[in-house]
């Protein structure tokens, strides 16, 4: 049998969101040798699949593409991508992970992103980077600024014609890569993790996401992204491009139903910004946001939304009870309108749901870690220390925390950078006052 | 036998295996090809002539407007078909001009490569 390959470096990130790049380059800034551990096909996380960004309405892949860059160009880091963490012990004062790679299908240092692959690959398939309105093949780039632009295989939707080798100019595909297994040793480690939505399928009088045209946040960014799927705005049932949209708020967040009583944070800013860059798109448009309170919590917010308000978005103060099927593919809600009418009906052409966060990842099982009474890593000195978790020597950032912002997932990952700097330091003084 | 030969045949050999293994998820992709290219020569055929609007496309080829536009979308994205001008509330699509590999290439998306 192989030996399990070994490799030590001074902290370890899991998760390469925005959170786990930050705090991976403001350690590497300092000459710490840094392991990014990421279990999806790119680095970058939720960011990087935003169309833009409150409350400065920046570009967000023009934004973080060349956070990315910078990680994956930086002498001290090294990325990991496409890898499971199955387990991140303390043995000592040492953190130890074991990994397991999972297989590609294509050799990494021979691709070079050229896609002849994809083109020439027979098999479409529902590209969830495009929140399955569009479609991908089986041998694919997951996304055109992914990074590593490495193809792969999808082996679940692929019929091995042997098309992809065929065309592949470097001999990158290999249809019988197998997992591989090795071990990270570090001092420190961030958890960076980060979060999902709510799923949709479990909220019965939302539709349990049945209802044609109703779609969720994520959707709605890519809906809106320059790149995305339709490269505009359109009905995914009929590819019509709509005259009334609707935002519901709190679809899944503040609802003991779904066992989600906290607040999310981000979903009233994001609507707003999402109905924003709607207006913009298709200034005709009737927009609407139902919610039960707007939390314009930070800086520059509360004028993001009067802003928002004085562009015409209208907002409707009233939780919406049920979501129907209506009449030609139009979508059907019934509220409570608490300034005026009592329970009431409307249609739109489509509705997106502002679904809650819940976390990214559990460590039960993989990691002692403790988390919360919510589900997210639990911090112990959460007003002195945010970063600081029950195992010594790991830190959290970014929304593996909590709900939160790119702002405070920044500002946290920094943070949680400085945390794991200084612990090193103490270490190294404690080490050479023993030796 | 030389030795590429003979690392040829036992690729080959280990493919067919591999075939072999996989053998009904293989047979369930095929059909699912299948359909796929129905419907993307059915579609194609429709823009062929005068273009048109999803559903348009979808009455005429009986392909339900929600998977048009799925296809619609990802033959966009792969250089097959363009947008045209709007035509009531809906946008009318034509097919590319040049070969789509050429256009492929050309990252139709506008995209940085990050390589
Ligand atoms: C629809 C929507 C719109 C938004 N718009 C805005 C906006 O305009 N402005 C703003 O400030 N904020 C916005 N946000 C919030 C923003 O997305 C978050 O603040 C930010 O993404 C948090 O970054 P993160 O790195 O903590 O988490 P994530 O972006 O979730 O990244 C976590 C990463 O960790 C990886 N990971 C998870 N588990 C593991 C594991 N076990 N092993 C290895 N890797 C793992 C994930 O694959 C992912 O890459 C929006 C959120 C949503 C849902
Ligand atoms: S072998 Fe699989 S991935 Fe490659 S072209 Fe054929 S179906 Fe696509
Ligand atoms: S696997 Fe080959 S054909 Fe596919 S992107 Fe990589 S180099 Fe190009």
């Amino acid at each position: 049998m192989d030996a399990i390959l070994e490799l030590d470096f001074d902290a370890l990130i899991v998760g390469g969101g925005i959170a786990g790049l930050q705090a991976a380059l403001d350690l590497a800034d300092q000459d710490y040798q840094v392991a990014v551990v990421e279990k999806d096909t790119s680095i970058g996380g939720k960011m990087i699949r935003l169309s833009k960004v409150f409350p400065t309405l920046d570009c967000s892949s023009c934004i973080t593409t060349p956070k990315m860059a910078a990680a994956a160009h930086h002498e001290n880091i090294t990325i990991f991508t496409y890898c499971d963490l199955k387990s991140l012990e303390s043995e000592g004062l040492v953190l130890t992970a074991s990994i397991t790679q999972r297989p590609r299908y294509v050799n990494p240092d021979k691709c070079i992103g050229c896609r002849l692959c994809e083109y020439h690959c027979p098999v479409y398939v529902a590209d969830k980077e495009e929140g399955g309105f569009s479609a991908r093949k089986a041998a694919y780039i997951p996304f055109s600024n992914a990074i590593p632009q490495i193809a792969l295989i999808d082996v679940e939707n692929c019929m091995l014609c042997g098309k992809c080798a065929k065309v592949c100019p470097t001999q990158a595909v290999d249809y019988f890569q197998e997992p591989e297994n090795f071990t990270i040793r570090a001092k420190t480690a961030v958890l960076a993790t980060g979060f999902e939505l709510t799923p949709v399928e479990n909220k019965q009088q939302y539709g349990n996401g049945e209802i044609p045209n109703v779609i969720t946040s994520l959707q709605m960014e890519r809906l809106l992204a320059p790149h995305g799927p339709y490269n505009r705005v359109l009905r995914p049932s009929d590819g019509m491009e709509p005259d009334a949209v609707a935002f519901i708020q709190c679809a899944g967040s503040r609802d003991k139903s779904m066992g989600i009583s906290y607040c999310s944070r981000v979903c009233c800013m994001y609507a707003i910004k999402q109905a924003m860059l709607l207006s913009g798109s298709l200034p005709l448009a009737d927009i609407t946001v139902y919610y039960m309170d707007i939390r314009a919590f930070g800086k520059g917010y509360e004028q993001f939304y009067q802003n928002a308000k004085a562009m015409g978005i209208e907002f409707v103060k009233g939780k919406v009870a049920t979501i129907d099927a209506g009449a030609n593919d139009s979508v059907t809600l019934r509220y409570e309108d608490q300034n005026g009418e009592g329970v009431t009906s409307a249609n739109h052409d489509m509705v997106a749901l502002s679904l809650g966060m819940i976390p990214g990842w559990n460590p039960e099982g993989t990691c002692p870690v403790s988390t919360a009474a919510d589900r997210f890593i639990q911090t112990i000195r959460p007003k002195i220390a945010p970063t600081r978790t029950d195992m010594e020597g790991v830190f959290v950032a970014g929304a593996a925390a909590g709900p939160k912002d790119i702002v405070d997932t920044i500002t946290e990952a920094g943070a949680a950078a400085m945390e794991a700097a200084k612990y090193m330091t103490a270490m190294e003084t404690a080490r050479k006052a023993v030796a | 036998m030389s030795q590429t030969e003979k690392q040829k045949k036992e690729q080959k050999a280990a493919m067919k295996r591999l075939r072999q293994e996989r053998k009904q998820k293989i047979k369930d992709i095929a059909a699912t090809v299948k359909t796929q290219k129905e419907a993307v020569k059915a579609i194609k055929e429709q823009l062929q002539n005068h273009g048109g609007t999803v559903p348009q496309i979808a009455r005429e080829t009986g392909i339900s407007a929600d998977k048009v536009l799925w296809y619609i979308a990802a033959l966009k994205k792969y250089g097959e078909i363009s947008e045209a001008e709007k035509d009531g509330g809906y946008f009318r699509y034509i097919l590319s001009e040049g070969s789509p590999e050429e256009i492929f290439n050309g990252q139709p998306d506008g995209s940085q490569d990050t390589k």
